[in-house]
């Protein structure tokens, strides 16, 4: 398992975001569906080293990321999208990439390579040269799953990665999950069911920091079928775990 | 958007450590190119060029005269830009929301600032050494005598990156886009204002990188000519700067928490503990710094004895009746100075008594109260035997810079009466007949007759006299101009005198020298 996490809980404050999560995930892609302030973000950020658990056991990678040196190791193979990315504008899209691949310590012989394969990866080859406050709010994005992607992660945990997308990116974008998601975990933070139907092998739904669902899409979409809310199947599902976890 | 590889072309490991070589240098090319100290560049090289460089090249081509304005001048112009550039540069990541994301990568938070510092440092030393190239280029060009003194521009170096250091330890730990403006305000305060509180030679703010030398002294032609350049001051900065530098550095990037390994932290702790503890011991020595003979500070713990013997040098005469000779740094100045002593020099050569030899001296400096440092001649006008007369030219008592024009006129109005009352004896109790030997022998040189009213014929330079109160000012020199100061009588025989030949006057004054100097011969016994 690429993922472990037993128990976890994270507050901020008086605020619990996070509360006694179970969670395993192997190689595939993992939705992770909620509502605003369901404690998806918190999770993600937990997951992604950036902030410690308050409580809880996680393993990431076969490796306990409370202690120095294994948590650098994940580091090394974890690609993570935040949901507000910050950028240096004067940067171009190439060299935003490459301060990435040199901080996530991949070897420099192999940085030229692997930046224009992740930019590739993102049609943005042909913007590689262009400044990122030259760009368009989508190619950002882009811009961001390019430096998750450049290390060629083990585990990817992407925020709300298609927010801002075209249609026409947003197909190409789960094609490239779905790629990514068969030898590396990936976990998509999102609030759109249908790149979950239409990328993830596994969905987890929470709410007020719960997990209050977890199975594979069709298992989802089961639950909908006595539920009317929802222009999709996808969604009535959702809708209706949303519901029986609050009554 | 294409499918992935399958498996990853390489594999991360612990040992990644061994390509912190190319990777580094890549951060770096990456910092260089988007720093925003290159962006102040220009500013800085453009107030060095309007406030330093021009005034610097008008003073006179003596290495330790341009060099100690330039330290100066250097560290205050860039002083201001370097550490905004850093406080910006530094608060960079939270400014542009960055830091989530980076608290997620692999190489420690500690490497990337680190870069992001070193990058902003590396312009500035860029720019820096671009502007003392200049200043060593053009005063090289013009420079008689001399080399090149590098400890104040080692000194401007070093202080680039402890700005530098200031302004990225501000930045980081209070990041702000107003971060950067209020440092460079604060900076250009506290080093501009941080002279202002130095008081006599010991002081603790000599450790200031702006103050080059002695500060109640300054760029003085005297310095460094005759003895040798004192590195004590500049050790001392040298070492504060250097403390400084390791101080705020290892504790704004390596200190917290998220900066990396317990290892580090602690690495950084030691660090720092270990920067602030050398520039506390600099800022100490600074503090037990004393002005010596010689013009220089003096730090007894840094100092060297054999800094204290004289320079050997070679001076450059004149082709007068009676040679002058100068330090060879001073070159410049001696068509200036023969110029103006060459016609008294023919009037007095082969008189007995008379020097054999103008040759210029060193100075001697004393600390007095406060903020006032005493100038003097080092030891009496005449010595030795055959008699040497030992001139100062007036830029090395401080104050204005003279041009070889304004020495001449300068030295013919001090100096002349000076070399003519030390071989006839005028002075205070001169008898009316030296007075009016005196004054003939002036005139006879076609010396101003206002030179005589300003007084300066009696009992200047007299030995053991500061010189500094008694070479007239150009100010009075000019204000106390009036005939009434020799009497009638004197100057009417002063003008009989003048009016004899040359040979006539030489041949009277070879017989009756002895005993005019004696004060046995009256006005009526003048021919």
């Amino acid at each position: 398992m690429n993922v472990e996490i037993t128990d976890l809980t994270r507050r901020f404050g008086r605020t619990t975001a996070v509360s006694g999560i179970d969670l395993q995930a192997g190689p595939g892609v993992v939705g992770l569906l909620g509502p605003n302030g369901a404690g998806k973000t918190s999770l993600l950020r937990v997951m992604a080293t950036a902030i410690p658990p308050t409580s809880g056991r996680i393993r990431l990678l076969d490796r306990d990321p409370g202690r120095y040196g294994p948590r650098q190791e994940i580091r090394r193979r974890l690609g993570y999208l935040p949901q507000n990315l910050g950028y240096y504008p004067g940067f171009t899209v190439a060299e935003f990439v490459e301060y990435f691949a040199l901080l996530k310590e991949v070897p420099a012989r192999r940085v030229r390579a692997a930046v224009a394969a992740a930019v590739e990866r993102v049609q943005l080859a042909d913007r590689s040269a262009a400044r990122l406050r030259t760009l368009s709010g989508g190619m950002l994005r882009r811009v961001g799953i390019a430096q998750a992607i450049v290390n060629e992660p083990e585990l990817l945990l992407l925020d709300e990665p298609t927010a801002g997308l075209d249609p026409e990116q947003r197909v190409a974008f789960r094609s490239l999950l779905r790629g990514i998601g068969r030898s590396a975990t990936v976990v998509v933070s999102t609030h759109l069911v249908e790149d979950v139907a239409a990328a993830c092998s596994e969905v987890v739904v929470m709410d007020l920091g719960q997990v209050v669902f977890r199975g594979t899409p069709p298992e989802l979409e089961a639950r909908g079928q006595a539920h009317g809310v929802g222009d999709a199947p996808l969604e009535r599902g959702y809708s209706a775990v949303l519901s029986g976890s609050r009554s | 958007m294409i499918a992935p590889p399958g498996l990853r072309a390489w594999q991360p490991s612990g040992s990644a450590g061994r390509w912190f070589v190319p990777a580094a240098a890549r951060l770096m090319r990456l910092e260089l190119r988007h720093n925003a100290m290159p962006c102040l560049l220009p500013l800085a090289i453009a107030l060095f060029g309007v406030l330093t460089y021009r005034k610097t090249l008008a003073m006179p081509p003596l290495w330790y005269v341009r060099v100690d304005d330039t330290q100066s001048g250097l560290v205050l112009d860039f002083a201001t830009s370097v550490a905004g550039a850093a406080a910006w540069m530094g608060s960079r990541e939270a400014r542009r929301r960055v830091t989530d994301l980076l608290e997620t990568v692999a190489r420690p938070r500690f490497t990337r600032l680190l870069a992001s510092w070193a990058a902003t440092s590396c312009w500035a030393v860029a720019g820096c050494v671009l502007c003392l190239a200049a200043v060593y280029w053009a005063t090289s060009l013009r420079a008689s005598w001399g080399g090149p003194l590098w400890w104040p521009a080692a000194v401007v170096v070093a202080s680039m990156p402890a700005f530098a250091a200031l302004g990225f330890g501000a930045g980081v730990l209070v990041p702000s886009r107003f971060t950067a403006p209020v440092v460079t305000i604060a900076t250009f305060f506290v080093v501009a204002l941080s002279t202002e509180l130095i008081v006599g030679s010991q002081s603790y703010w000599q450790v200031s990188p702006v103050v080059s030398a002695a500060w109640d002294v300054g760029a003085d032609p005297g310095v460094a000519t005759f003895y040798p350049y004192l590195p004590d001051l500049s050790i001392a900065q040298l070492m504060f700067l250097a403390g400084l530098t390791v101080a705020v550095v290892a504790a704004a990037t390596g200190l917290p928490r998220v900066s990396g390994s317990r290892r580090l932290r602690v690495a950084a702790a030691v660090a720092s503990t270990a920067g602030l503890l050398t520039a506390g011991t600099a800022v100490d020595l600074a503090g037990t710094g004393t002005l010596n003979a010689h013009g220089m500070i003096v730090i007894p713990a840094l100092h060297d004895a054999a800094d204290d013997r004289p320079l050997q040098f070679t001076p450059v005469c004149s082709r007068t009746a009676i040679p002058v000779c100068l330090n060879p740094a001073y070159a410049v100045y001696l068509p200036a100075a023969a110029s103006a002593l060459g016609p008294v020099l023919s009037e007095i050569a082969g008189l007995p008594g008379a020097p054999v030899r103008v040759i210029q001296s060193g100075t001697t400096y004393q600390q007095g109260p406060a903020n006032e440092v005493l100038i003097s001649l080092a030891g009496p006008v005449v010595s030795g035997r055959p008699p040497v007369y030992r001139l100062l030219l007036p830029d090395q008592l401080g104050g204005l810079q003279l041009s070889p024009g304004q020495l001449t006129g300068v030295l013919r109005a001090g100096t002349d009466p000076s070399v003519i009352a030390s071989v006839v004896g005028d002075g205070p109790g001169a008898s009316a007949a030296q007075r009016a030997v005196a004054a003939a022998l002036l005139l006879a040189a076609r010396e101003p007759y206002r030179a005589l009213a300003a007084g300066t014929v009696s009992g200047v330079l007299a030995p053991g006299t500061p010189v500094r109160q008694s070479v007239p000012s150009r100010g009075r020199r000019v204000a106390g101009a009036g005939q009434g100061l020799i009497p009638a009588p004197v100057f009417a025989a002063a003008l009989r005198f003048t009016a004899l030949p040359a040979s006539a006057r030489h041949a009277w004054l070879v017989r009756n020298l002895a005993a005019l100097r004696a004060g046995r011969i009256t006005l009526a016994r003048l021919p």
